[in-house]
């Protein structure tokens, strides 16, 4: 009886130790796993949300996380796995075989297979659709699904930096069939769409299914449109935003002094290029591109625009961030008012000559086309500028139409993405019109060869051609800033900000 | 008849001499007029004061507070504050001189024959003028710049199209009054041509009113120029347009303060001064 009497006591306050343990775990678990607090970040407004158009910082950070990629680049330009856990190259080099995430799942519940890859990188390369990814994808003759997780790519040549070009802005994986990719955000990414009102904001909210176990670690992102850094950098001040990764040099040093935001600085390989399209007058007459390259102080612009952040250009896309393939032994003429006048009087324009410069309104590019406005007109180029905003300025494409213009350029892991798609002879982004059958050629080996120190010299080489034909003045290579409320951990910001990853960011109190 | 003339002619010097004097006999418009002439006297001779150019970059010195070389300081491009606000005052005067000008004439013209014949022109013209005027005058501008695009010709047409409704309908109000005195009976009666009934009978009674409308309108045009310039649509850079000034410096404002708050007070000084100077005028010619 006494045996039976302190059994159940036992029994019932072993029940009640297990159940309040098991509560209290659950809560603990709870508290550790479940995603809460949201993000807000201020963004330009974003005009194309097809992930094969997409181009903008907004346009690629939305995407990034509504989408997964193949493969990822983490912050130190390392290939990762994302959709693809593993992948084999054949000993030729020309076949890629991926193994695929299993569990993963769309976000309308569809199972997500190779079969989706196949259909997303036919889609990128497919000529119909005119996407810019069309070049870079024109030497991959196959991609075929191996059963549900397994897909094969088969390249035409040689690729050293294929894997990269799979983690292109664009690549982010689509549902096989989707009809309109712009309006449908079916993707199996950390975050589903919520809500997206155009020029105001888009909502996200966390995926609870999301095929990687603990991430993403917030409950939500909104990302919130302004078309003024002032005003991104003003609502961070007052809470408004809890993080802004697009703003000036000068913006970015008002920031130092706020005690709650966490200010972050990095070198990139991105650049803003002052580029004059050479199919049509006056680029047309190589001379006019050289007079401005002669009457562009490049380091007056780094120190007045950049103020010392990021790195002095060369012209040439190629920045000192790619260790090795950057070439500081040929250097750029110095400046020279006169003799850039006296080839403007060669190639006929004796009285100087006038022209139309177009801008973003964002960065430091503003006071990049002052600052010229002043270089150039003691060489008699006389220009008007044009501030536009960003989405006008890149939407519909104007910014390949107009004559003179200053584009500002994202870092990308590798320097071969630029030479494709910006200055090969008839790539989709060839915004100067440049043509140079050498520099296709110098191109093509770097972008080709295993061997790493052919690439090298041929990345010598197209720096020099550049410096001394090329169509684009790069004055400097910026830095990526970024500041972030600092109840926000894990946040690591990219060379290029839109492909920064809010998975593993979390709130301390939300 | 030449004597007529003479004494017509001393009358009206009379007139503008006890104007003058009364302007002046207050305080608050004595300070509004002198603060006018002043910056008409810099958008005048404002290139020979300034002791650097609007865009005159001198890279060692950029970011500098204000000193004996550059008694506003430099902005962050090297650029003389100074220099650009005197610089400024020519941009931003002329543009919203001009356009008010161009606005009174436009407004003068219309709100006469509108009301002179009143009737069905009266209504359409009036009822097209409500339309125009339901708009913010800011959107009414926003609007006409997406249209035009960002040039000094495109502000000029803005300031214009936005004001001549008021400076109308203004107008009309008083031809409303003035039509039915006697004198215009008189001249329809002699037979006068409709432009001497218009131009010489009914017009000089607006000139009051006209004045002072065409003072506000002017101050509100300075601040629709400002405004528009910080807004980033009206004059392009690197133009040392005052509201243009605030916007570029706005990012710097730790960094430099004196590069937003020199042009920002110089926006402020003139558009009080006008409205002193317009307050006065009003009063002056009441009092007349």
């Amino acid at each position: 009886m006494r045996d039976r009497l302190i059994s159940r006591s036992t029994l019932t306050l072993g029940v009640f130790l297990i159940t309040g343990s098991l509560l209290v775990g659950a809560c603990a678990t709870d508290s550790q796993e479940a995603p809460q607090g949201v993000l807000r970040v201020a963004m330009q407004p974003m005009v194309q949300t097809d992930p094969a158009f997409i181009s903008s910082d907004s346009e690629i950070l939305f995407a990034n996380h509504v989408y997964d990629y193949l493969v990822d680049v983490d912050p130190k330009n390392n290939i990762v796995p994302r959709l693809a856990t593993a992948w084999e190259i054949s000993e030729d080099g020309l076949t890629y075989t991926f193994t695929l995430a299993e569990g993963v799942a769309f976000h309308d519940g569809t199972p997500f297979t190779a079969a989706d890859v196949a259909w997303t990188f036919n889609r990128l390369r497919d000529d119909a659709i005119d996407a810019p990814t069309a070049d870079l994808y024109d030497n991959i003759l196959a991609v075929e699904a191996e059963g549900d997780l397994e897909v094969v790519f088969t390249l035409s040549a040689l690729n050293p930096f294929f894997l990269f070009d799979l983690s292109d802005n664009h690549a982010l994986i689509l549902k096989a069939g989707t009809e309109d990719a712009a309006t449908n955000f079916n993707g199996t990414g950390p975050f589903k769409v919520v809500n997206y009102s155009p020029e105001d904001r888009v909502e996200l909210m966390a995926n609870e299914d999301y095929f990687i176990a603990g991430q993403p670690k917030l409950s939500g992102v909104e990302i919130i449109f302004f078309n003024d850094d002032e005003a991104s950098v003003d609502a961070l001040r007052s809470g408004q935003i809890d993080l802004v990764m697009r703003m000036s040099a000068s913006l970015f040093i008002s920031l130092q002094d706020e005690s709650d935001i966490v200010s972050i600085d990095i070198p990139t390989n991105g650049f803003d290029l002052i580029r004059l399209r050479s199919d049509r007058p006056p680029g047309d007459d190589p001379r006019i591109i050289q007079a401005m390259k002669l009457a562009t102080d490049r380091q007056e612009i780094f120190e007045l625009v950049q103020q010392g952040y990021g790195a002095e250009g060369r012209d040439s896309p190629i920045g000192p961030l790619y260790d090795e393939y950057y070439n500081e032994e040929y250097q750029i003429p110095e400046r020279d008012v006169n003799a850039a006048r006296a080839l403007l009087a060669d190639a006929g324009y004796p009285d100087g000559i006038e022209l139309e410069l177009h801008t973003p309104d964002t960065g430091g590019r503003p006071d990049l086309a002052a600052v010229l406005k002043d270089q150039w007109a003691e060489a008699g180029i006389s220009i008007e500028i044009f501030v536009e905003p960003e989405s006008i300025y890149y939407g519909e494409n104007g910014w390949l139409e107009v004559n003179l213009g200053i584009t500002g350029w994202g870092s990308r892991p590798v320097p071969q993405f630029y030479l494709d798609v910006m200055l090969e002879c008839g790539a989709k982004w060839n915004e100067s019109h440049f043509c140079d059958d050498e520099f296709d050629e110098l191109s093509r080996i770097a972008g080709s060869t295993l061997n790493e120190s052919d690439r090298i010299q041929a990345y010598k080489a197209i720096q020099e051609l550049l410096i001394q034909r090329g169509p684009v003045i790069i004055p400097y290579y910026f830095a990526q800033f970024a500041g972030i409320h600092e109840q926000f951990q894990g946040f690591e910001l990219k060379a290029f900000a839109g492909r920064t990853d809010f998975r593993n960011v979390s709130i301390s109190s939300p | 008849m030449i004597r007529v003339a003479l004494g017509a002619a001393s009358t009206s010097t009379r007139r503008l001499k006890i104007i003058i004097a009364a302007l002046f006999q207050r305080p608050s418009s004595s300070v509004g007029v002198i603060i006018v002439i002043l910056f008409a006297f810099l958008s005048i001779f404002g290139p020979a004061l300034a002791p650097y150019g609007p865009n005159e970059q001198i890279a060692a010195d950029a970011r500098q507070s204000p000193s004996i070389k550059h008694w506003f300081g430099t902005d962050q491009l090297g650029r003389d504050v100074f220099s650009r606000v005197i610089l400024g005052a020519r941009e931003v005067l002329s543009l919203a001189g001009l356009g008010t000008l161009v606005a009174v004439f436009f407004g003068s013209f219309i709100g006469m024959l509108s009301g002179y014949f009143g009737g069905f022109l009266d209504e359409v013209i009036m009822r097209l003028f409500d339309s125009l005027l339901a708009l913010p005058a800011m959107l009414l501008a926003l609007l006409l710049l997406g249209t035009l695009g960002p040039s000094p010709g495109g502000l000029l047409i803005v300031i214009s199209v936005v004001y001549t409704p008021i400076v109308a309908r203004v107008v009309r109000s008083v031809v409303l009054r003035t039509k039915t005195k006697a004198f215009v009976d008189a001249a329809r009666l002699q037979g006068e041509s409709l432009g001497n009934i218009l131009f010489r009978e009914i017009f000089p009674s607006t000139l009051p009113v006209l004045a002072v409308e065409a003072s506000l309108r002017f101050s509100y045009a300075i601040f629709l120029v400002s405004s528009l310039g910080f807004l980033g649509v009206g004059v392009q850079p690197p133009s040392p347009d005052w509201g243009l000034m605030v916007k570029e410096s706005r990012a710097f404002v730790t960094q430099m303060p004196w590069a937003m708050y020199f042009p920002a007070g110089a926006i402020a000084v003139v558009v009080i001064g006008v409205n002193l100077a317009a307050d006065g005028l009003r009063k002056a010619l009441q009092d007349d």
